[in-house]
C-alpha cells in the first residue's frame, strides 16, 4: 500500500515549516555574533549591514543544505565570507604590497623605546593603545591575514572552523594567523609611536 | 623548537611566543620556554604584554549590531502563509 495518504502531504509540509522556523530562529539568535565578525571583515558599517542582509537572505533560502547539529555559526560565516569574496572586497592590496612583518616583540619594543611601555603588572594596555588604534591597524592588515585574525582572535573560531569557513588548509590558517598578528602589531606600533 | 645554546635564547623565545599562547607547543617545548621565562624578565614582560594585547584587541574590535538590523534580518524570513 502506498504511504501517500491524503493526510501525509500536509503533515510533511507542517514538519518542514516547523524545521524551517526553528532554523530561522537559531540563525537569528546568532546574528549578533555573526555581525561582530562581519563588521571587522569589511571597512564600513554600511558594508557590514549589506553583507549581513545578503548572508541571511541566502541562508534562509538555502536552509535545507544546513545539517542540523553542526556548527551553524560557522555555516553562516562561510556564506558571509564567500559573499564578501564575490563582492571583490578582498582585492585591495596585491601580495607584493604587503606590509613588512616584524617580530613578535616589535610592538612592545617600540612602545618601550618611546617611553610608553605599558605597566605589565597592571596589564594596562588600554592606557597605551586606544580602541581606534586597534580598529585602524586591523583595517590596514591585508585581507587574507585579517580574515583569519578576525575569525580566530575576535570570532573565537578554532583553526579547524576557520579553515572550513575560508576553504583553506588548516596549516594555511596557522601561518596566516602567525604572520597576520605580526603585521597587526607592526601597524599598531606605527600608530602608537606616531601618536 | 629548542632554545639551543648556539642561538640567542631571547630570539628563540620570541619565536615561541605565539605557539606558546596558542597552546600549540609540545610539552618539551613548553617546558623549555617556561624555563627561559622564569629567568628572563625581558621575555616575561613581552609575553605578558602579548596576552594582554590579545584580550584588548578582542574587546576593542567589538562593535554591537545596530538594533534595527536584527529586525531587517527577521523580515527576510519566509512568510509562513
Amino acid at each position: 500500500m502506498s504511504e501517500t495518504t491524503p493526510e501525509a502531504e500536509p503533515r510533511k509540509l507542517a514538519e518542514e515549516a516547523r524545521d524551517r522556523v526553528r532554523f530561522e530562529e537559531e540563525a537569528l539568535e546568532l546574528a549578533d555574533q555573526v555581525y561582530r565578525v562581519a563588521r571587522r571583515l569589511v571597512a564600513t558599517r554600511e558594508e557590514a549591514e549589506d553583507l549581513m542582509q545578503e548572508t541571511y537572505s541566502r541562508a534562509f533560502r538555502a536552509w535545507r543544505s544546513y545539517q542540523p547539529g553542526t556548527n551553524l555559526r560557522a555555516w553562516l560565516l562561510r556564506i558571509l565570507t564567500n559573499l564578501n569574496i564575490d563582492r571583490g572586497r578582498r582585492r585591495q592590496r596585491s601580495p607584493d604590497m604587503q606590509p613588512l612583518e616584524e617580530g613578535d616583540y616589535f610592538l612592545y619594543n617600540k612602545l618601550e623605546e618611546a617611553g610608553r611601555a605599558p605597566d605589565i603588572e597592571q596589564e594596562r594596555v588600554d592606557e597605551r593603545l586606544s580602541q581606534d588604534d586597534v580598529v585602524s591597524a586591523l583595517s590596514a592588515v591585508p585581507h587574507d591575514f585579517r580574515d583569519v585574525i578576525v575569525l580566530v582572535d575576535i570570532g573565537d573560531f578554532s583553526y579547524a572552523d576557520a579553515a572550513q569557513i575560508l576553504e583553506i588548509p588548516i596549516g594555511t590558517v596557522m601561518s596566516r594567523l602567525h604572520r597576520g598578528r605580526r603585521i597587526l602589531k607592526g601597524q599598531l606600533a606605527e600608530q602608537a609611536v606616531s601618536a | 623548537m629548542a632554545l639551543g645554546s648556539d642561538v640567542d635564547p631571547c630570539a628563540k623565545c620570541e619565536e615561541l611566543l605565539q605557539p606558546y599562547l596558542d597552546r600549540d607547543l609540545t610539552d618539551a617545548e613548553r617546558a623549555e620556554a617556561e624555563l627561559h621565562l622564569d629567568s628572563c624578565s625581558y621575555c616575561r614582560k613581552r609575553y605578558r604584554f602579548e596576552e594582554a594585547l590579545r584580550r584588548f584587541v578582542r574587546q576593542a574590535s567589538v562593535e554591537e549590531m545596530p538594533p534595527d538590523l536584527k529586525q531587517k534580518l527577521a523580515d527576510l524570513r519566509t512568510p509562513l502563509f
